[in-house]
């Protein structure tokens, strides 16, 4: 693991996280996929895309966000001292926002007119409607037909800012069949269309982009915690369903061996129950949107039914670069249950007014776990990756209460 | 590589181009879609076998519920293995291709070549094989005689289609459009243009597919190429025939012999 990390230089150039990742998508795609490598690898390092992407991340997002002291849960909890990094604050409620204005501007310098994304919980929808909105570009968002229902008010805020909004109903009508339609829509279209993944997944270069986009949080973090502590962290924690705020947050640590990465996966009803959403920790890998990555499946390579009370981890993959990171030890992954989650997620709204996101709440409930077996001195971050104002409905049925 | 090229050569001395077709395995069961390929295999001259995923990402609407059919009637790869050996007692001269997704061949292994070599397969498409995959998919399929046939898209670079025609064998698949299967088509004088080109760098046939729902489409189409794959369309008369087999049957026969005789050549 050691010459690995200090080398860590991924992806290679085919697109590989060791034998993840890569670029399994039809033909008519790959030319896209190279167009968008390419101008990406150009663009990156020019210093006026750099200063449009700051300046937007700065007066449109809301950078940088603050790493807040979470001192009454910390009491509660008696153990190491738990920091949130507050992505909830940033503008549209999570980080996915940091990922759309930096490939909103990618496909304005392609000259795409149509913008499409795929969305699970609704917070890459509207991240990516309110991108669209801002730059006057058509956007379409496919949704799975059960996720529409589940994040009604997600859905209707897509509407109010100009995005239309297609309902999926094949296969499961979850994110994974929003993510096959926006293929299909993509590769009908692929001329004047870019297709915006949220997450750190799909075909070579999206794992790579989406990545570096949100490794903005990690940077933060990275200056933050020397001036406030003097050093990093010595933990930090994140949920990982296709992985994006995580792989975000990790990705400039990697290196710093010191620091301790974990990811915390959906384990639904438990992980012995088979209903959930836990690639990395009950999964193989297999074949799945474009990339090679653990996916849960069956013997035959068909892709299973997924389950989590949050929408946004109920997804049977997960990035390429989280697949190779487990491989490698250099992150340790761990799940924790719906129910869980739900008590994670009711405790810091009572103790520290904050109501983070139902997919965060996971992250949360390993601190919850984990905390008092760690020294006093040990400083955890968690990625506070998203609010939970988009998960009133599902936290109140959950709860037994009908609005 | 013997029937694949043998039926190409078959299809020339009659004068005719090569007719393909394709058609679910397990749609709506198993039994079902076996008496649909003994149709097949007497009117066309290659069948392709699809494999359902759970998750067929280049299919339009059509055949995706196919897959889906298939699925919960519960096929399985082992199940279209044996399928492909009995259509093999039937029918020994023509070529049988499976065309599926990378995941569910994957999760095979290693044994995955010999399996279909011993079921009678001769070849493979894999809607998602990557170029740096191929040339294993290749030779690991030409050590025992198979062959691997590659898709090339409207948006393939001239460059890419050199390099995409050194791993392939039995033949090329053109997909006519940008879009998933059983879409319109759009554009005749870019399929025209290059599938000259293609065939230009290969001495492998080309065939046109993806669109090819009406005779006259696959008359055009197939005088610009070597052959035309039928796939949509055949789902389409299943479907509105309720998957009631000898209304089935009776109508994919009438209609498989109208394309037999539009791809004549006049």
């Amino acid at each position: 693991m050691t010459n690995k990390t200090n080398n860590y230089n991924y992806p290679d150039k085919n697109g590989r996280f060791g034998s993840f990742g890569g670029r399994y998508v039809s033909e008519t795609l790959i030319s896209a996929l190279e167009e968008l490598e390419s101008l990406y690898k150009k663009i990156k390092n020019d210093k006026k895309f750099q200063e449009e992407l700051t300046n937007d991340l700065q007066t449109f997002v809301g950078r940088p966000s603050p790493l807040y002291f979470a001192k009454r849960w910390t009491d509660k909890l008696n153990g190491a001292k738990v920091f949130l990094k507050r992505e909830d604050l940033n503008h549209t409620g999570a980080h996915k926002i940091n990922n759309t204005v930096g490939q909103v501007l990618l496909a304005k310098k392609m000259g795409k007119k149509r913008i499409i994304a795929e969305t699970g919980a609704g917070q890459h929808g509207v991240a990516t409607a309110a991108v669209c909105a801002r730059h006057g570009i058509e956007c379409i968002i496919f949704m799975g037909s059960e996720d529409i229902e589940r994040q009604a008010q997600n859905v209707y805020r897509m509407k109010l800012m100009g995005a239309e909004v297609c309902p999926v109903s094949s296969g499961t009508s979850t994110l994974k069949d929003a993510m096959n339609e926006a293929m299909r829509d993509w590769v009908s279209y692929i001329d004047d269309t870019h297709y915006i993944i949220g997450s750190v997944a799909g075909p070579h270069p999206y794992p790579m982009i989406v990545r570096d986009f949100n490794s903005i949080v990690g940077t933060e973090l990275k200056k933050q915690s020397k001036i406030l502590f003097g050093k990093y962290p010595d933990k930090i924690v994140a949920c990982v369903g296709g992985g994006s705020n995580a792989m975000g947050i990790f990705y400039p640590f990697i290196k710093d061996k010191e620091v301790d990465l974990i990811g915390v996966e959906a384990a639904g009803s438990g992980l012995s129950s088979g209903k959930h959403a836990a690639p990395l920790s009950d999964g193989s890998p297999g074949v799945l949107h474009g990339m090679k990555t653990y996916l849960m499946q069956n013997s035959d390579g068909q892709i299973l039914g997924t389950h989590s009370v949050s929408a946004g981890l109920d997804y049977p993959g997960v990035g390429p670069e989280h697949s190779f990171l487990k491989d490698m030890g250099r992150v340790h992954y761990e799940a924790a249950t719906d129910k869980e989650a739900l008590k994670a997620f009711h405790d810091l709204s009572r103790v520290e007014g904050i109501m983070p996101a139902l997919e965060t709440s996971h992250a949360l409930a390993w601190v919850s776990k984990n905390a008092k077996k760690l020294k006093k001195s040990d400083i955890v971050v968690v990625n506070l990756s998203g609010r939970g104002d988009k998960d009133m409905q599902s936290v109140a049925k959950a709860d037994g209460i009908n609005f | 590589m013997g029937r694949i090229k043998d039926s190409f050569e078959r299809a020339k001395n009659q004068e005719s181009k090569t007719l393909i077709t394709y058609y679910v395995a397990g749609d709506n069961n198993l039994n079902f879609s076996k008496k649909v390929f003994l149709k097949l295999l007497s009117y066309a001259d290659i069948i392709e076998i699809g494999v359902p995923f759970s998750d067929p990402m280049a299919e339009g609407s059509v055949i995706q519920r196919s897959h889906e059919r298939a699925l919960s009637s519960d096929i399985t790869f082992k199940k279209i293995l044996s399928l492909v050996n009995k259509l093999r007692v039937h029918n020994q001269d023509k070529p049988i291709v499976l065309m599926g997704y990378m995941n569910n061949f994957l999760s095979q292994g290693e044994s995955l070549f010999k399996k279909i070599k011993n079921a009678g397969v001769d070849g493979l498409i894999i809607v998602d094989l990557p170029y740096e995959e191929s040339e294993f998919f290749y030779n690991k399929l030409k050590d025992i005689d198979l062959d691997l046939i590659r898709l090339i898209s409207p948006t393939t670079p001239k460059k890419t289609i050199e390099k995409i025609v050194k791993f392939s064998s039995g033949f090329l698949y053109y997909v006519s459009f940008r879009g998933v299967t059983g879409a319109k088509l759009s554009n005749f004088k870019e399929v025209q243009d290059n599938v000259k080109y293609i065939k230009s760098k290969t001495k492998l046939p080309v065939v046109v597919g993806f669109g090819i729902k009406e005779g006259e489409i696959a008359q055009k189409m197939s005088k610009i190429s070597d052959g035309v794959v039928i796939g949509s369309r055949l789902i389409d008369i299943v479907q509105q025939n309720n998957f009631r087999l000898n209304d089935s049957l009776k109508f994919l026969e009438k209609s498989l012999k109208k394309f037999r005789r539009d791809v004549r050549k006049k």
